[in-house]
């Protein structure tokens, strides 16, 4: 190997790359900006772990330190802290209230200094919010003076809304703690299997339809310039030279494709401030590929061009006076398909059943291989389903006839473009399918039930009357349609401790109207006045205090109203009338069973109970969309501290909704990608049998006919791919559920990606059809 | 013989951008007769083909089939003409590489809506009258020239043409093959009693034609009808 020869006939090679004319500058323009979509679409990827620890490094720096023993007592640097997780309008919203204990309180990160009382620094997404009428509800609830804004490093991302508040109002009472500096080591929170595995499958899916693109783009212009070669041959040329020369002219191509994927990269960089896929996004700065993947990408996209090419040019002998393919392609053998579709089975069977999904470890390398093997396999399967498919079609229309035997002579290129298809498509259904799973797992565990209440407070009162008008208050919200409010505390075990007793036994107990109790229990009746106990059952699994709620709330049983071991003075008592009836628990709007006493108002005054709390459980007007926002803001006004949080299916439902929609634009853009491809060969073959095309003309035949036939000749290898895709798809996606022991909950989900490829059929025949109409004039006819 | 002309053109004009290509040229063509259109290369006797056939349409002049105007006509009925009255040969003989050769004669009558099977039938039979029966299965890559050439006189002739256009039928051949070709090409159309207008630079070829007219720079300079 001479490698001055190499050089040589590389450079040679790329020279024809951007000298070759029109068409072959547009080669090389088609191959640069393939190439460069699928690196640029790698360093994103690649970018995601970095994206992702950054983001966790700048919540742990701005956290207020609590990782050394707590602080006692208030210094001149020490300051008290609450941290307020809400949301406005669907948008996740954080807040960092602060009471510094002394003129040396640390300041937050991102911050001059701590804003003065009743003053807030805010993050420049939530400044702009606040600043236009789309923010005014959301002013209400942040009852405090906007100073300042708060800079990148106190941010996670630059569109998060986040303010720092100065609040007099935190006690030792209602703080989450004491405070002397920020940042914290906070140990990584671990994903659940069933998200690992979800990451895992979704970076396979999105990025082997580009490595495939990347392999179909290196093959563009392939007739065109083997002509090229041959007239190379012709003027000396060996044919390891004409290789080499091919091999310069891809070359050129991939190392323009990087530097365009490169230069799309850094542009897209600039705008990840801008995307938030679920609640997330990220600064520019944070946007950084892992080193050793973009050396890889940067070594691997010009190695596989040359690879692909050598590849291409396996089955052509490149004489001088022309090009010869093998008239009889060899048969594709199917044992060797099956095989990698085997081994990628082999490694993710094992898996099945295997995979619980609070597992924080799963065996990424393992499921990762085997679901790129399942993928790699299915992509190779295609050309050997479509040769074995088009062979035995016959009969039709001319168009048909003339698509077909087509595909018959050579359906190698339309099988390589549409194999990246079959990969996303495949992968899209298997995602899906996980996403679906995933969706009802959560909405199963949440066991919320949004058709009874959609808001739920619990809010600190003074006294009984006091919580009593807290519901009332939050009754009278408008766009609040009902509520269901009891006033709880805990009834105690009348008498003293007996014999290994450390603490006195005690219940819960509520107090509400009939229609609030009757959301916690079966009752049979119920009237102002009536009293019920809710017992446990035997066996209980969520009451694990159910032996002292059985001692304690007992029909007839004298109780006292607060713990006698901490109260001064008398004690309060009451006793459970013994016409209480005992009933059955009903699970409330959380989910949650309440065992203990229900009382409704009249059978006692919720005046003489302990630390009373206002739970409310609130229902909404659905017709208008900001009711939780002022219920929110009127819970803040009451309680600044106070959380209100949403019932959560509905909300579940439509985080995944926009997952779902999102992976299907997701595999949408990689087959764009591939539809590019495809429409790339199909004009290229065009162009080439202009002169065929113009002689059918001349003795008659119609454009339908022949815009029918190039609507076949890609039709039939796209609805062959998307079947292989959907069988395959639906396949990988049930042995990945197996595998954490989830069932398929809709067979259909293959349908919208099945529209898409249909979609892309269409697409791909009408673009065809103007340069098929140009090619069909009688000037192709012309030899002089 | 019918004196009255099959097909006459009249002042015909053609350019393609600034270069004339034909600048008045006249033509007439009878019933049955072999009209030989020689010139030198870029003369325009291709281009007055294309113009007769109905494939190009003249920047002026007149064009009349049959009693027909047909440069008054859309592209859709010219494309059906061509379909029905003309046959066509050029010079690499345009088989559809994909198609078997019997397949590539049936294309104009499974074109013009007859039945796959018939129309094969019929193919099959002017593969053997062009001694080329034996390629009925093969594709075009895998026969020889003079063999594909055959094939594409085979396609021009099924349909029954009135008119067969040929354009250097033999200008890939060598002169064996070249003769063969039109011998078959004459005697077939005479049996059909199709007139053929043949493109040709060749005396050679020209001689198999009934009457011979030159194209020099985009007109006729000559036209004779045969004895």
């Amino acid at each position: 190997m001479n490698p001055r020869v190499w050089a040589r006939d590389l450079a040679l090679g790329a020279r024809f790359a951007v000298t070759g004319g029109r068409s072959g500058v547009l080669r090389t323009l088609l191959t640069a900006a393939g190439v460069g979509f699928g690196v640029a679409l790698l360093l994103l990827a690649s970018s995601l772990p970095n994206m992702l620890f950054q983001r966790e490094v700048r919540e742990s720096a701005r956290a207020p330190d609590a990782s050394h023993r707590m602080i006692e007592e208030p210094g001149p640097g020490t300051f008290l802290h609450y941290t307020q997780y809400s949301s406005y309008r669907g948008a996740a919203l954080s807040g960092l209230l602060l009471k510094p204990e002394g003129p040396g309180a640390a300041v937050p990160p991102g911050t001059d200094g701590v804003p003065a009382a009743g003053e807030m620094l805010v993050s420049p997404a939530l400044g702009r919010l606040l600043g236009s009428p789309e923010g005014a509800l959301l002013k209400e609830r942040l009852p405090y003076e906007v100073v300042g804004t708060i800079g990148e490093p106190g941010l996670i991302g630059p569109n998060e809304l986040r303010y720092v508040a100065h609040a007099p109002f935190l006690t030792t009472d209602n703080y989450d703690g004491r405070g002397l500096r920020y940042g914290w080591s906070v140990p990584e929170e671990p994903m659940n299997a069933f998200l690992l595995l979800l990451v895992v499958i979704a970076y396979v899916v999105l990025l082997l339809p580009v490595l495939v693109f990347i392999g179909t783009a290196a093959r563009f212009g392939g007739e065109q310039r083997d002509r090229r070669l041959a007239a190379l041959r012709l003027v000396g040329a060996d044919n390891a030279t004409t290789r080499r020369v091919a091999a310069g002219e891809s070359l050129a191509g991939a190392l323009l494709g990087l530097v365009v994927g490169a230069g799309l990269f850094l542009a897209s960089r600039q705008f990840a401030g801008t995307v938030e896929i679920w609640d997330v996004n990220a600064f520019p700065s944070d946007v950084v590929p892992h080193t050793l993947l973009a050396l890889l990408v940067l070594a691997v996209v010009p190695v596989s061009s040359v690879v692909v090419t050598l590849l291409a040019l396996r089955g052509v002998a490149i004489e001088p006076l022309g090009v010869v393919r093998t008239s009889t392609p060899r048969r594709r053998r199917l044992w060797w398909r099956l095989l990698i579709l085997a081994a990628g089975a082999a490694l993710l069977v094992p898996a099945v059943g295997g995979i619980q999904v609070e597992d924080t470890g799963i065996d990424t390398f393992t499921i990762g291989a085997g679901t790129v093997l399942v993928l790699i396999g299915l992509t190779g399967l295609l050309p050997w389903l479509v040769e074995a498919a088009v062979k035995r079609l016959r009969g039709g229309p001319v168009s048909w006839q003339l698509a077909v035997r087509r595909l018959q002579l050579s359906s190698g290129t339309a099988a390589r473009a549409v194999s990246g298809i079959v990969v996303a498509a495949a992968g899209a259904i298997a995602l899906q399918m996980l996403f679906q799973a995933m969706e009802h797992t959560f909405t199963a565990e949440t066991g919320h039930d949004t058709s009874r209440a959609q808001l739920q407070t619990s809010l600190d009162a003074r006294d009984g009357a006091d919580a009593r008008r807290t519901i009332d208050r939050l009754a009278a919200v408008e766009g609040v349609t009902g509520v269901i409010g009891t006033v709880d505390s805990h009834v105690y075990r009348h008498g003293p401790l007996r014999p290994g007793e450390e603490f006195r036994p005690i219940a819960p107990f509520s107090v509400g109207d009939c229609a609030s109790l009757r959301e916690y229990a079966v009752l049979p009746s119920c009237a102002d006045g009536d009293v019920f106990v809710v017992v446990p059952p035997k066996g209980a699994t969520d009451a694990p205090d159910a032996p002292r709620i059985r001692e304690t709330a007992r029909p007839g049983a004298l109780v006292t109203l607060r713990d006698p071991a901490e109260t001064k003075g008398t004690v309060p008592e009451w006793r459970i009338p013994a016409t209480a009836r005992v009933v059955t628990a009903r699970p409330d709007p959380v989910g949650l069973h309440r065992y203990g006493v229900l009382a409704t108002p009249r059978a006692i005054g919720a005046a003489p109970l302990e630390n009373p709390r206002s739970e409310v459980l609130v229902r909404l007007d659905p017709s208008l969309p900001d009711a939780p926002e002022v219920v929110r803001n009127a819970a803040l006004e009451i309680d600044p501290t106070a959380t209100v949080r949403g019932l959560s299916d509905t909300e579940q439902s439509s985080k995944f909704l926009s997952v779902r929609t999102g992976i299907l634009v997701g595999s949408t853009l990689t087959m764009l990608l591939v539809a590019a491809s495809l429409l790339v060969a199909t004009l290229e073959q065009l162009r080439d049998r202009k002169r065929l095309l113009s002689s059918l003309v001349a003795f008659g035949t119609r454009r339908t006919t022949l815009g029918c036939s190039v609507l076949w000749q890609t039709a039939v290898p796209i609805a062959l791919g998307l079947a292989l895709a959907v069988a395959g798809g639906l396949g990988l996606g049930s042995v990945l559920l197996a595998m954490t022991g989830q069932r398929v909950h809709d067979w259909w989900v293959f349908l919208p990606v099945v529209g898409v490829g249909a979609a892309l059929i269409a697409a791909v025949t009408l673009l065809s059809l103007p340069l098929l109409w140009r090619l069909m004039r009688a000037d192709g006819l012309r030899t002089e | 013989m019918n004196t009255a002309p099959l097909l006459e053109a009249t002042g015909l004009s053609k350019a393609y951008g600034p270069t004339a290509a034909l600048s008045g040229a006249d033509f007439a063509l009878r019933a049955g007769e072999v009209v030989a259109v020689m010139g030198p290369s870029g003369s325009g006797k291709s281009t007055l083909l294309h113009c007769l056939a109905g494939i190009v349409r003249p920047d002026a002049g007149t064009l009349a089939y049959d009693g027909r105007d047909i440069t008054a006509l859309s592209d859709t009925a010219r494309s059906a003409l061509r379909r029905t009255d003309f046959g066509f040969v050029f010079q690499f003989g345009q088989l559809v590489p994909e198609l078997s050769c019997v397949e590539n004669v049936a294309l104009p009558l499974r074109l013009n809506g007859e039945k796959r099977k018939a129309a094969e039938a019929r193919a099959l039979e002017w593969l053997a009258r062009l001694e080329v029966d034996d390629t009925a299965a093969k594709r075009p890559g895998e026969i020889s020239g003079g063999q594909g050439q055959r094939v594409a006189v085979a396609r021009a002739l099924v349909s029954s043409p009135r008119v067969i256009f040929a354009d250097e039928p033999t200008g890939a051949l060598d002169s064996l093959n070249g003769e063969r070709v039109m011998r078959l090409l004459t005697d077939a159309s005479r049996d059909t009693g199709a007139a053929v207008v043949l493109v040709t630079h060749e005396a050679r070829v020209a001689a198999w034609s009934d009457r011979e007219v030159v194209v020099r720079d985009g007109s006729v300079r000559s036209s004779e009808w045969a004895a």
